[in-house]
């Protein structure tokens, strides 16, 4: 209460403007100690956290902020370090046509700083799921998150009984394959599995036959992820499996002008965007009445912020899929489902 | 005298609102790094010449440091009300994606962000010199026009204006309030009440920074604390003023009505920002001191633009208007402030009705 009220009056007065720029920027960032090459198209970037830092819970992601050419993005990248580990690293593969991740590849070195979120995500094991057996299934730079897990149990020696399935297409794209291998060298208990041929149902039943009974951990391209869900599910075993989403960007319709469902994440519904004309008419077709002013995408009043989904500037023509990003309402036009704080 | 803009038939003007967009769309995708590295320095001038500005208030003795600190904290109120906080607050830098640049930005001034941002970026510059919907033409109360109705009271603006120059923030932040309207019956006193409650919180703020907490912090200078506070909103409120009174009511500036621009295409509304605004000529550091409102033509054309982009278009939008016989209306600092201070005294008088 007391703490509020001396937030108020310190932004009224523009103190905190003046606290920022005198004594640096309070939020939290990061500092890059170190960049590891994994694999040909991997880094591992170490970061040394700002004090605001409260770390991490094993298997979850966090989010970086970078500013390109002067534009702010933000990407969620899972940490694969181990909560003990006072510094923290996260795994990024380059995306081809990847803004961010061709950045952090070509342009970041140590020294740099990055802007840093909060750790993240409920892909993380329960106290009482550890000294279960575990299979782990990663997929590409899907054994990041999992790498982390890994390193806790390993530093905890907690690793009892615990199988590890790696996919990948080549021996050289396999992130973390040496030092997998060492912690599988100590531990009996683990079991290292490196798949780099299709992995099918079949394999993965041949490779893991008591796979239905472990609790099981899975993060990897869709594929991979739909198969895996669909083997558990045929196997009643869908309670036992964990599964991390590396959110995909969202793709937009094919044709423009194509109905599209809005979340309207304030008022806490949802309705269909459909009809000629730009965004705002079509809320306002909804029954929705947002703020708005010129209609002509110049006097900001119908700005919102876009939470997820792809959206096209009718002034422009340029698209956009960045998330959190403010949009005009009355230049703008769905092109995938979106969300917005309204 | 110069010859007036040509009438370009809807077509013609649809073609030059083309050009201005082809314009517009090429700086956009030419926004960067460059950009934010110009406003961030602008905020950072802003935060050292308040730093000082107050620090000489508050320490200085003498009338050599008072001066000092007194402009110093009007030139902070300056870079932060025009090229700061006027140009954040069109969204001139949502394409960063920054939080600290984005157009929720709060001034240091007694409008309210919320207020500013409906009575200015919406219908101000929807409905540029639009009588009858354009508020800003005249202030509703300033004769600036031969078009615009005369009333007993005009005769006294030539000193209701001046009053004006030196409270400026003020009837700028009472501006959104409409309280003309109340004795017009277009506004109860309830409405008022309501749509003033914005207005009154900041201003209280304003008057709390300015006027009790920084003197307080002086101790035994707050005397010398609020008149460097006092003279720095001056210097401010006069600054301000002096430039946004040639943005649009220098001689040559057209005033429009209602029946003008129904059905108005996007070359019409170009045709007409243009047609209602007015430049002033000046170096760089004059420019940035204007918020870039120098350059009112661009400004109303491209209001959404980083406007430290104006002066490199300045010659391109000239040479496009040039071509489609508009008239592009520029001046020295002088000339556009002697035009407006004698539009202000000619329409005072009743006699220059007639045109």
């Amino acid at each position: 209460m007391q703490a509020n009220l001396l937030r108020t009056f310190a932004r009224r007065l523009f103190l905190d403007r003046q606290a920022a720029f005198w004594l640096g920027p309070g939020g939290l960032h990061a500092r890059v100690v170190e960049v590891i090459d994994e694999t040909p198209d991997a880094r591992t970037f170490v970061l040394r956290p700002s004090r605001h830092w409260t770390g991490h819970q094993a298997g979850q992601h966090t989010t970086i902020e970078v500013e390109i050419d002067g534009v702010r993005h933000r990407r969620c990248y899972s940490i694969s370090s181990a909560p003990s580990d006072p510094q923290v690293a996260i795994t990024v593969k380059r995306v081809a046509g990847g803004r961010v991740s061709s950045w952090l590849h070509d342009d970041v070195r140590a020294g740099h700083v990055l802007g840093l979120g909060r750790a993240a995500g409920d892909f993380v094991l329960a106290p009482s799921e550890a000294s279960a057996p575990l299979l782990l299934i990663g997929g590409g730079s899907g054994v990041t998150p999992l790498m982390s897990i890994l390193r806790d149990l390993d530093n905890r020696d907690a690793v009892h009984d615990v199988v590890v399935v790696v996919h990948a297409r080549r021996a050289g794209d396999v992130i973390f394959g040496r030092e997998l291998a060492a912690i599988a060298t100590r531990h009996p208990g683990m079991r290292l599995l490196v798949h780099l041929d299709d992995l099918d149902e079949a394999r993965l039943a041949r490779l893991v036959p008591d796979f239905a009974a472990r609790t099981t951990l899975l993060c990897g391209p869709a594929g991979l992820m739909e198969r895996v869900e669909r083997m558990w599910a045929a196997a009643g075993a869908t309670p036992r499996l964990r599964r991390e989403q590396f959110a995909a960007p969202p793709v937009p319709t094919p044709a423009p002008g194509a109905p599209v469902a809005v979340r309207l994440t304030t008022a806490d519904r949802t309705v269909l965007a459909a009809g000629a004309g730009t965004l705002l008419e079509q809320l306002e077709r909804a029954g929705e009445r947002p703020p708005s002013g010129c209609r002509i995408g110049i006097c900001q009043s119908c700005r919102c912020r876009k939470r997820r989904g792809v959206v096209e500037n009718l002034r422009t023509g340029a698209i956009s899929s960045d998330p959190d990003e403010d949009i005009q309402l009355c230049i703008s036009r769905g092109r995938s489902d979106l969300e917005l704080a309204l | 005298m110069t010859t007036p803009s040509r009438t370009l038939t809807r077509d013609e003007a649809d073609a030059f609102g083309r050009e201005l967009d082809a314009l517009r769309a090429e700086v956009l995708a030419d926004l960067g790094q460059p950009d934010v590295d110009h406003i961030r320095a602008v905020i950072r001038a802003a935060h050292r010449a308040e730093a000082a500005g107050r620090l000489l208030l508050h320490f200085g003795l003498g009338p050599v440091s008072f001066v000092l600190g007194s402009g110093a904290l009007g030139v902070a109120k300056i870079l932060d009300n025009m090229e700061i906080g006027h140009n954040l607050m069109h969204g001139q830098y949502g394409w960063t994606h920054d939080p600290a640049l984005a157009a929720d930005y709060e001034w240091d001034n007694a409008c309210d962000g919320g207020d500013w941002r409906h009575s200015h970026n919406f219908e101000h510059h929807t409905f540029t010199n639009i009588l009858g919907k354009d508020r800003d033409v005249g202030y509703g109360f300033l004769r600036i026009s031969p078009e615009q109705r005369w009333y007993p009271r005009h005769l006294t603006q030539p000193i209701v204006a001046a009053l004006l120059a030196m409270n400026f923030q003020w009837g700028v932040a009472t501006h959104d309030l409409r309280i003309d309207e109340v004795s017009r019956g277009k506004q109860t006193r309830a409405q008022l009440r309501e749509r003033a409650r914005p207005f009154l919180r900041k201003a209280g703020w304003q008057l709390l920074k300015d006027y009790v907490v920084y003197p307080a912090l002086a101790a035994g200078n707050a005397p010398r604390v609020i008149a460097g506070n006092l003279l720095a909103n001056l210097t401010r409120n006069l600054w301000t003023f002096a430039v946004i009174f040639c943005g649009h009511f220098p001689e040559g500036v057209r005033l429009f009505h209602q029946d003008d621009v129904v059905d108005e295409s996007r070359g019409q509304w170009y045709l007409r920002q243009l047609a209602g605004s007015a430049n002033i000529e000046g170096g760089s550091t004059f420019h940035v001191m204007t918020g870039h409102l120098s350059h009112q033509i661009e400004h109303h054309l491209f209001p959404d633009l980083p406007a430290s982009r104006y002066p490199e278009m300045a010659p391109r939008v000239r040479e496009i208007c040039a071509r489609y016989g508009q008239r592009y209306n520029t001046g020295s600092f002088a000339r556009q402030l002697g035009s407006v201070a004698g539009k202000i005294l000619r329409y005072a008088l009743p006699t220059a009705r007639a045109s």
